[in-house]
């Protein structure tokens, strides 16, 4: 994702002189190719993430349209009241893309995991937040971010994460994505853990289950009129997000149904209001914690058998 | 000579301007204004600060952030002296349907160039608008004005660091060295200031002048930079200038005067029946 990332933004950075790559000594990996191409758009602050998202803030106010970019924990928590005083508040057009999404720093431990993120940032006003589950996607919610005038967080993974999208996809921000449909259980899921429910769904669908799969792309403004259509035609619905349950994908779910007056009965996977366990691949983290594709494939169907479904 | 006393003049009316809205309002930091005042006079009134008073958004004007964000009632009188604010919009100060509150806001004022009020942000909006203007080739420079005590605030020196390593040499601090925060002195709070030191061994350009001397102030602030670093300008300040039961004293940064103190105000400032009613 990060690779997608930075193309993205170096084609954005050739069109648009004004667009910036700002870093607080936490790269892509590809930014030494990004300051060659255009030394003076590229500015790194070091280890100071405060000053780098309030700098950024300032530099808006010029024209300038900033795109701020290290570990998501260091965003969402540390930078928090920066992101929320001095670009939302302000309303100013500056992107903050915090990677490491969820679980991927996973031999780091909590500190650098980004699992309170959606909601802690959700509750802030006049900012979007974008999702993506893929390379291709990430790059979609970049350009899509660009367009969009205003404040834009955009929580993106590692690399190497598997694509589900073809080379020509286009993103519509604001509207989920069905990717699997046809039957009365839907899950709806958001980030790279998306490959993880998606297998999940297909051993399901092995054993005669089929489950509707929805890709959240797009948390805020959130589609809820396809969480309604989707929960009107099901008989249980889950959410998947590698983040705590309190506060996020699956919180926002279960706000949408209440409101719109919906009893169809939702179980939330994610983290039980706990902080991760174990270190290693961020498969094996994943896996410990419950959330790799045998553990939600062995939670629906646990939940579907409860339920008498 | 003649200059001098119209401007001492014009700084008493303020002050009292600052303190029949405050009073109205029913809250102001009026030592903090009191202490930031002359500063602020210097650059909107004696224009040490470039701006086109007929166009907000002028590109290469001078940007002014007022990072102690709670002396906003001063930025918004003086601002209203300059014609840049209407008197209805700062006498609505804190009235119902107020257009203007406690913290300068960018939603209140296409003239705030900044929303402050939670310290230590201020600085490193202003890194932010001087890198920007540099990049635009801009003659512009940027100004921030911070207390003493929120030198406290972590921020502040990670905005000193970067903007001695972008070597900002268009921005400048003007730091309104009162020696007091809220709960009593900076020095008994936080230890010796040290500011020149401090900030002379992050790279930056350190001058010190009387806060309260509008020619310094205004001398200081046009004057060119040669050092090809970032400047700070330490002024030296009294908190609540002007009317002496507040002058150097921490009881006064968050409050209005009672029944006896009303008196001093009253008489300091020249305060009629009528104005307070």
């Amino acid at each position: 994702m990060q690779s997608a990332y930075i193309g993205k933004l170096m084609e954005l950075a050739e069109k648009d002189r004004n667009v910036f790559h700002v870093l607080a000594d936490s790269g892509t990996g590809y930014d030494e190719m990004f300051r060659r191409n255009f030394p003076e758009q590229i500015y790194n602050f070091g280890i100071s993430e405060e000053n780098m998202v309030a700098a950024a803030a300032g530099m808006a106010t010029v024209g300038k349209v900033p795109f701020v970019f290290t570990a998501g924990a260091f965003l969402a928590y540390r930078s928090l009241e920066f992101i929320r005083d001095d670009i939302c508040f302000q309303n100013l057009n500056v992107k903050v893309a915090g990677m490491g999404s969820g679980l991927a720093w996973s031999s780091l431990g909590p500190t650098h995991h980004t699992t309170e993120d959606v909601a802690v940032l959700r509750s802030i006003p006049n900012l979007m937040i974008l999702s993506p589950a893929t390379p291709k996607q990430t790059a979609e919610c970049v350009e899509a971010a660009y367009v969009h005038q205003g404040p834009v967080y955009i929580r993106i993974g590692m690399n190497h994460e598997k694509e589900f999208y073809e080379e020509n996809y286009r993103i519509t921000v604001g509207k989920n994505e069905v990717l699997r449909d046809g039957g009365e259980i839907t899950v709806f899921v958001t980030g790279s853990i998306l490959e993880e429910a998606d297998r999940a769904a297909e051993m399901l669908l092995e054993e005669g289950i089929r489950v509707n799969l929805v890709n959240v792309h797009t948390i805020k403004p959130f589609d809820g009129e396809n969480a309604v259509r989707m929960a009107q035609k099901s008989r249980m619905m889950f959410s998947v997000e590698e983040h705590n349950i309190s506060g996020g994908l699956g919180s926002l779910i279960a706000e949408t149904l209440a409101d719109n007056g919906i009893g169809v009965k939702l179980h939330r996977i994610g983290l039980k209001d706990v902080f991760a366990v174990g270190y290693g691949t961020h498969k094996g983290v994943r896996a410990a914690n419950g959330l790799d594709a045998a553990s939600i494939y062995s939670c629906i169907k646990e939940k579907l058998a409860n339920e008498g479904i | 000579m003649d200059k001098i006393l119209k401007e001492e003049k014009e700084l008493k009316e303020l002050r009292k301007k600052i303190f029949l809205t405050g009073y109205k309002g029913g809250m102001a930091h009026l030592a903090s204004c009191y202490s930031s005042l002359e500063i602020l006079y210097a650059f909107y009134i004696k224009k040490a600060l470039r701006y086109d008073c007929s166009n907000p958004k002028w590109a290469d004007r001078d940007r002014l952030i007022l990072s102690k964000g709670h002396a906003g009632l001063a930025l918004y009188a003086v601002m209203a002296k300059a014609g840049l604010l209407t008197e209805e919009e700062y006498d609505s100060y804190l009235q119902p349907g107020s257009r203007i509150g406690g913290e300068p806001c960018l939603r209140d004022s296409e003239w705030v160039e900044a929303t402050t009020g939670s310290l230590g942000h201020g600085l490193s909006m202003a890194v932010g608008m001087a890198m920007a203007l540099k990049a635009d080739r801009s003659p512009a420079k940027v100004y921030a004005v911070l207390g003493d005590g929120e030198c406290e605030e972590g921020t502040v020196w990670e905005a000193a660091m970067s903007a001695a390593a972008f070597q900002l040499d268009n921005l400048v601090a003007v730091l309104d060295c009162n020696r007091i925060q809220k709960m009593d002195f900076v020095e008994k709070t936080m230890g010796m200031a040290n500011w020149n030191e401090k900030w002379a061994s992050f790279g930056w350009d350190v001058a010190e002048v009387d806060g309260h001397d509008v020619q310094a102030l205004e001398n200081r602030f046009r004057m060119p930079n040669e050092s090809g670093m970032p400047c700070l300008i330490i002024a030296h300040t009294v908190k609540g200038k002007g009317v002496s039961i507040m002058e150097d004293n921490p009881n006064w940064h968050f409050k209005l005067p009672g029944k006896k103190e009303l008196k001093v105000f009253r008489e300091e400032l020249g305060i009629s029946d009528a104005e307070l009613a």
